[in-house]
């Protein structure tokens, strides 16, 4: 033990013991296995813990990357990683649950069901989480080429306008070759990067002066319409796409991280103005809109049709009470058909509550509570405005997806089709999310050593100038 | 209300205890993290005492308290301006990084100058040490640790 | 700021001491930037801040914080959505015919059974067929009413949905312990307080004529029969081969068999209205049993003015030499003595006794009441038009309406001692793991004295034994039994023949049921009403003497 740690020392590495997020690590494997105990012991009629290949190999993969996290010695934030292990085991619980034939999937000739799919999705973010956590050291490459991410971001977008695949009345996936993703998923990171380097750069001109029409004064038009029109271009294609989660997504994180930089409540104001007065013509304009918003009044006009699955949903509350029915013993379907139509993803929070019961549900939005609390301490403690802007807006896009989505399930909102951030089923959101969590890690730690002034030597160097100079001149092409 | 049941329900709700115990070991992190966050906070990690300038702008004496990350020169977007016409827009960048202070000269006209001799790129400082920005010259120093204002 | 690892080889400072002088500005230099300046300039003047200044904009922890408390906000109404759906609206949603967990519970568990007073089945599921339920007792449909797959259910089967499903229990912490119990659907059998008998011979002395009879145990409030015609087949309704073509035909019906009138028909009650008016009258103090008025005895004749308005008696005047009493008055039904009384008492009394009885709102009660009222209200005189209408009301026209039930519960008053009691249906349920709920007893509004309810039920005796009552009541006599009661006739205006009606209670000294008759165009109160109830009162006390 001692000579590896030696050996660790000697190529600079610095083990550092994480005992916070080893304890809590051990409450969430104790309460993931005792939920899995109840489970299968309900399905089975007898107590006993049974089919443990996945919970055991998502525990396992839990500890591996503590234990990556222990020897790489970066002081990173120790809650942050058990909350995500919690939301993404509690999630891993129910898709076990439900009917395994929702989605399945033929992996080199084996059928993966929902839970199997959904542990091999949660391993893959969480391995993304753990390499950007570790292997991020500079946040030079976020920060210096904020339009060139921007553009291939709505390039990105653009795509799956063309080409993409039709899910739900939306147009949301791109598939390319076997491989498929919702790259609006993706471009909510983007946005908070190109958004978190804007408002860094020009925060105090968008906070001091403004643009003066006669006696009125507005905002810096001058200093807004970079970032506007980054932001019309994304709302436009997702709102043409009918993707209206992402588009309120966008819009609110645009706000609070506007709000944040600037501290100046006319633009929230101003901006709630605007959203109310986009939200009327599109409700006029768009048939979608409309239903959305007539489901959400009266979702009883249309029981069987439009309204059918936010009343399944409103059943499920009833159902689960105060305690919930306990996992395994709701309702999610009746025969072999899903009793709330698209339970695993946009109604996940509404199945939870079900089998857990408002404690579940309130201690599910509590770890969300929680991601913002660490987030918005980062984003405090970082060492300068573009750390602070990016912390803040990934938090944002964490914590704002999961109360639209959630508040949509809870007819507080208008319902809009978008995940629950590392609980519902789905790859691309598992990923990114993965992702954020990953920079946030990256971002917690403060005591990053200063790049060592050196010589730039062999191939990785010259290649990382090239293309350092290849992105200088995108970018300014671009800006 | 039989055993099987009962032991079912015990399962259940020791779910839910469980996760309602990470809670609060969550809740007892973040709360040790505040405190010790309220005992450091708000105090600037260091500060630049003015030695002297040119025309008394700034005086020589001002103390200019400094966070993480410093920038000086003559633009309005610098945490730091200097109205003096030897500095250049983006003139330096003064950071904290961990554990030292570094200053870094962003390509100014007429450099950025340590302990009297012309910088380039990224150079460590220590308290005590002496910057010169167009004629102002400063002083690094710990930060006042009297009471707070 | 930390991409510059680009790297340039700082020089390493040398060890040269501080040097003062070299720490200035070379002359030359300086010249050479002097020239530089203006380009500089243009781009970053700004002449009102100070030369120096730790000018920031707002720090960023600042307005985290303000986003923090926006966000508990957001998160906080997400869980007050939780709190609103999972615990005030569980029992409703949970309940609701479409959940599909109702048609779980049907599969799962049977639905439970509805008893009659005897024993007798009302309500039960299909032998084979779990799902479609069977009415043996097509008159307890008012009652009972129906639950079908297809037209959701009605009566007793809607508002014990919950219970007799297992669904759900009459109080929350039941429902939060049940989840430990190892049955998950706990049906309940409803034992009603309902005598079938007395419902069917009620329903058959009616016959084919419109109308509906209530008849409730004074004392604990329990009804004993409640009967509306006509009526409909539940078990035609959950047919599913023909329930469709039924209800279609039911609903277009105009006789309304699917409106229950006992509880939800508004009549013109006529002279039985009295008994409120003589409560009000008689607890305000305006009248005393004593009461006469000196004018009476002519007006029978001429009638009695009020405000060019002539109120003559009906149905049959019966000519006294002496001004009557209130007993007298009660006994021939002297709708001129009534509008005096009612015209002393005042706008104000009236509604306030009335609205003691229940009028103006919905009865408490397992099945959907109709409020009964007394003046269509907003009127210049304390809610009544003017002084025309109170006298008209006093006597049960003008704009009175009522349910049986309502002047069921007026009779049932009158006999309980001035105290109203809840009427109800449900006496306890029994779930299947044999758990007992007592549905208890609840007094409603002590309406007026024992001593007031007791001048009233002696001349309501009065108007069925009485010498001249014998005429207009005699026949709702129990034999051997002493009886009180109040027949009516409801004017309906034009040649419509008015409704035939009574109320009233025995045995008048330890009353064991009363009654409320209504039988839609009945002609005069003795005709029809009187004798029904009569007979219906002897048969219940000859079987629960």
């Amino acid at each position: 033990m001692t000579a590896a740690v030696h050996a660790l020392n000697r190529v600079g590495i610095r083990p550092r013991l994480r005992r916070r997020e080893l304890g809590l690590l051990i409450i969430v494997s104790v309460a993931l296995t005792v939920g899995w105990i109840s489970y299968v012991s309900f399905r089975d009629g007898r107590l006993e813990l049974a089919d443990t290949a996945i919970l055991t190999t998502y525990l396992v993969a839990l500890f591996v990357i503590h234990g990556l996290f222990v020897i790489s010695g970066r002081r990173m934030d120790e809650i942050l990683f058990p909350t995500a292990a919690m939301l993404a085991g509690i999630s891993l619980l129910m898709m076990q649950r439900l009917p395994q034939d929702l989605v399945t999937q033929n992996v080199a000739g084996n059928e993966l069901g929902l839970g199997q799919l959904q542990l091999f999705w949660i391993v893959l973010g969480f391995s993304l989480l753990t390499a950007i956590a570790l292997l991020v050291r500079s946040d030079g490459w976020l920060r210096r080429y904020k339009y060139t991410w921007a553009a291939a971001g709505i390039f990105l977008l653009l795509l799956v306008f063309i080409f993409g695949d039709v899910t739900g009345g939306a147009r949301l996936t791109l598939r390319i070759g076997p491989v498929s993703g919702q790259p609006s998923e993706l471009l909510k990171v983007i946005l908070v990067v190109f958004l978190a380097g804007y408002l860094a750069e020009n925060r105090r001109a968008l906070s001091e002066s403004s643009t003066r029409v006669g006696p009125i004064r507005l905002p810096p038009l001058p200093y807004l319409l970079p970032m506007l029109a980054m932001l019309g271009i994304a709302l436009a294609i997702v709102i043409i796409q009918s993707d209206l989660g992402a588009a309120l997504l966008y819009f609110l994180v645009f706000l609070g991280l506007l709000y944040v930089a600037t501290r100046r409540i006319s633009y929230v104001v101003l901006g709630m103005g605007l959203f109310l007065l986009g939200s009327f013509v599109l409700y006029e304009l768009v048939p979608r809109v409309q239903e959305r918003i007539d489901i959400w009044l009266n979702p009883w006009a249309d029981a069987q049709g439009a309204g059918y699955q936010i009343i399944r949903g409103l059943y499920a509350y009833g159902r689960g009470g105060i305690l919930g029915t306990g996992i395994g013993a709701g309702l999610p379907q009746v025969g072999s058909i899903p009793s709330i139509p698209a339970i695993h993803t946009d109604f996940i929070f509404a199945g939870i509550s079900e089998e857990l019961g408002m404690l579940g549900a309130l201690a599910l939005l509590g770890l969300y509570l929680v991601i913002a609390e660490r987030g918005f301490r980062i984003a405090a403690f970082a060492v300068d405005d573009f750390r602070s802007l990016l912390a803040t807006g990934l938090t944002l896009v964490i914590v704002v997806q999961a109360a639209i989505i959630a508040g949509g399930n809870l007819r507080v909102v208008p319902l809009t089709g978008i995940t629950l951030p590392l609980v519902s089923y789905g790859g691309s959101s598992l990923l990114v999310n993965g992702a954020v969590i990953g920079l946030l890690l990256a971002l917690s730690d403060r005591g990053v050593e200063p790049p060592v002034p050196g010589v730039p030597r062999g191939v990785r160097q010259r290649l990382g100038r090239r293309a350092r100079a290849l992105g200088g001149r995108v970018e300014s092409a671009l800006s | 209300m039989d055993v099987f049941t009962l032991s079912l329900w015990a399962l259940r709700l020791g779910f839910l205890a469980l996760v309602y115990a990470f809670f609060f070991f969550v809740a007892r992190a973040l709360w040790r993290d505040l405190r010790a966050g309220v005992a450091g906070a708000g105090r600037p990690l260091a500060r630049l005492v003015v030695m002297s300038s040119a025309e008394s702008r700034p005086e020589a004496g001002t103390s200019i308290p400094l966070d993480a990350v410093n920038s000086i020169g003559r633009d309005v977007n610098n945490s730091i301006v200097i109205d003096d016409s030897f500095v250049s827009a983006e003139h330096a960048l003064l950071t904290f990084r961990g554990r030292a202070w570094y200053v870094e000269d962003r390509g100014s006209t007429n450099g950025t100058w340590l302990n009297g001799q012309r910088i380039e790129g990224l150079w460590p400082l220590g308290f005590g040490d002496e910057i010169q920005i167009g004629q102002v010259r400063m002083r690094l120093d710990r930060p006042r640790t009297e009471t707070p204002e | 700021m930390t991409e510059n690892n680009s790297g340039f080889v700082p020089e390493q400072p040398d060890s040269r001491p501080l040097d003062a002088t070299r720490s200035r500005l070379d002359p030359r230099r300086l010249r050479v930037h002097l020239r530089v300046r203006p380009r500089l300039d243009a781009r970053g003047q700004t002449p009102h801040l100070s030369p120096v200044s730790a000018n920031r904009p707002p720090r960023i922890a600042g307005s985290l914080l303000r986003l923090s408390i926006a966000l508990a906000l957001v998160y906080g109404t997400l869980g007050g959505g939780l709190l609103y759906w999972q615990v005030m609206q569980a029992h409703s949603l949970t309940t609701d015919a479409a959940n599909p967990i109702v048609l779980a519970a049907a599969r799962d568990a049977p639905r439970g059974t509805i008893y009659a007073s005897n024993g007798d089945v009302l309500a039960e599921n299909a032998a084979g067929n779990q799902r479609q339920r069977q009415y043996p007792y097509e008159v307890a449909a008012p009652v009972v009413g129906y639950n079908s797959t297809i037209f959701g259910t009605a009566g007793l089967e809607k508002s014990y949905d919950a219970q007799l499903t297992g669904l759900g229990s009459l109080n929350g912490a039941d429902d939060l312990l049940r989840k430990f119990q190892a049955l998950a659907y706990n049906p309940s059998d409803l034992h009603t307080s309902l005598d079938i008998s007395l419902q069917e011979s009620a329903s058959e002395l009616l016959g084919d004529q419109h109308g509906a009879v209530v008849a409730i145990e004074p004392a604990t409030g329990r009804v004993l029969a409640l009967v509306s015609s006509p009526t409909y087949d539940p078990n035609k309704v959950v047919d599913p081969r023909q329930g469709r073509s039924y209800v279609a035909s039911l609903q277009s019906n105009t006789d309304s068999p699917l409106l229950n009138r006992a509880t939800q028909g508004l009549y013109v009650p006529g002279s039985v209205f009295k008994i409120v008016t003589a409560t009000a009258g008689l607890s305000s103090g305006s009248i005393t049993p004593d009461t006469t008025y000196a004018d009476q005895p002519g007006e029978i004749q001429t009638g009695f003015l009020v405000d060019g308005f002539r109120i003559h008696d009906f149905p049959r005047k019966v000519q006294t030499d002496h001004p009557l009493d209130f007993y007298e008055a009660t006994e021939v039904s002297d709708n001129i003595w009534f509008a005096h009384a009612g015209l002393a008492t005042g706008p104000m009394n009236l509604l306030q006794w009335a609205s003691a009885y229940g009028f103006g709102q919905r009865i408490p009660f397992e099945l959907p009441t109709s409020p009964s009222q007394v003046t269509d209200g907003g009127g210049s005189f304390g809610g009544f038009q003017d002084r025309v209408e109170l006298a008209n009301a006093a006597y049960g026209q003008a704009e009175v309406l009522v349910t049986p039930l309502q002047m069921a519960l007026v009779a049932a008053t009158i006999a309980n001692h001035g105290l109203e009691m809840q009427p109800k249906l449900v006496d306890y349920l029994q779930a299947s793991d044999g758990t007992v709920t007592q549905m208890p007893s609840k007094p409603l509004t002590q309406v007026c004295d024992a001593s007031v309810a007791s001048v009233i039920g002696q001349a309501m005796q009065q108007a069925v034994e009485g010498q001249y009552g014998k005429a207009f009541a005699g026949a709702a006599k129990v034999p051997g039994v002493p009886t009180a009661g109040k027949s009516g006739t409801a004017q309906l205006g034009g040649n419509a023949a008015p409704h035939s009606w009574f109320i009233g209670y025995a045995p008048a000294d330890n009353p064991k049921i009363a009654i409320a008759v209504i039988v839609e165009g009945g002609g005069a109160g003795s005709q029809r009403a009187v004798p029904l109830a009569g007979q219906l009162m002897s048969e219940y006390l000859a079987e629960n003497p």
